[in-house]
């Protein structure tokens, strides 16, 4: 299962979209996906290149967390 | 049209799908202005969803159900989302996919059936916790290509 859509299955919070990139060549270009997968967390907070484990992800979203609450 | 699935293949994903639980729901929006992929995924998700009576398709148009789609957050097409249940009892678990789940994505919609089916997602313990503490609503945009 797609990581993010485990995340979106357990959280009423989390919603997750797996994106064909060929298809939406429009969203590649806006989110600057420059490798796949790419996971891009709310719209553009910050980036995830590559296939990462579980815990990486999870940093990640809470380094996006602080970013955008400013702590 | 041709099929997608091989009879080999369908024998695959029926054993897989023996599994399944609960109903699971696949609402698919298409758009006939905007869509070049729409009859593909439409006939992909047919025959995947032919193979057990758990699994329900419903195909809405963009377009002219524009609240629908606003309702679960579709802009684009084709989208999907996977949700529980069937009818009157959808839940919504804010999963989506955008374009045809052909190619490696294929593997990842059946996986994805099975857990929502089952409602569960294998995660840690310490994401579970993380997950529990969050208080703003996160979005997650996974791009990926079909090889």
């Amino acid at each position: 299962m797609v990581l993010a859509h485990r995340l979106a299955l357990e959280s009423p919070l989390v919603e997750a979209e797996a994106i064909e990139a060929t298809e939406f060549m429009d969203l590649v270009g806006k989110h600057h996906v420059s490798g796949v997968p790419q996971t891009t967390i709310n719209h553009g907070t910050r980036d995830v290149v590559g296939a990462v484990p579980e815990h990486f992800l999870i940093a990640e979203i809470e380094k996006a967390l602080k970013k955008e609450t400013g702590s | 049209m041709e099929e997608f699935l091989d009879n080999g293949l369908k024998k695959q994903v029926r054993q897989v799908f023996e599994d399944l639980k609960e109903p699971v729901t696949i609402l698919v929006f298409t758009s006939a202005a905007r869509c070049e992929y729409c009859e593909e995924t439409i006939q992909l998700l047919s025959e995947v969803t032919a193979l057990s009576n758990l699994l329900t398709v419903e195909v809405h148009d963009l377009d002219a159900e524009a609240e629908l789609a606003a309702h679960y957050h579709v802009d684009k097409a084709p989208g999907i989302v996977l949700a529980g249940g069937r009818g009157e009892d959808i839940i919504d678990f804010g999963i989506r996919y955008y374009g045809v789940p052909a190619g490696s994505e294929f593997g990842a919609l059946i996986n994805d059936l099975l857990a929502v089916s089952k409602r569960e997602s294998g995660l840690s313990k310490e994401t579970l916790a993380f997950l529990a503490g969050l208080q703003e609503p996160e979005h997650l945009m996974v791009f990926s290509t079909p090889t």
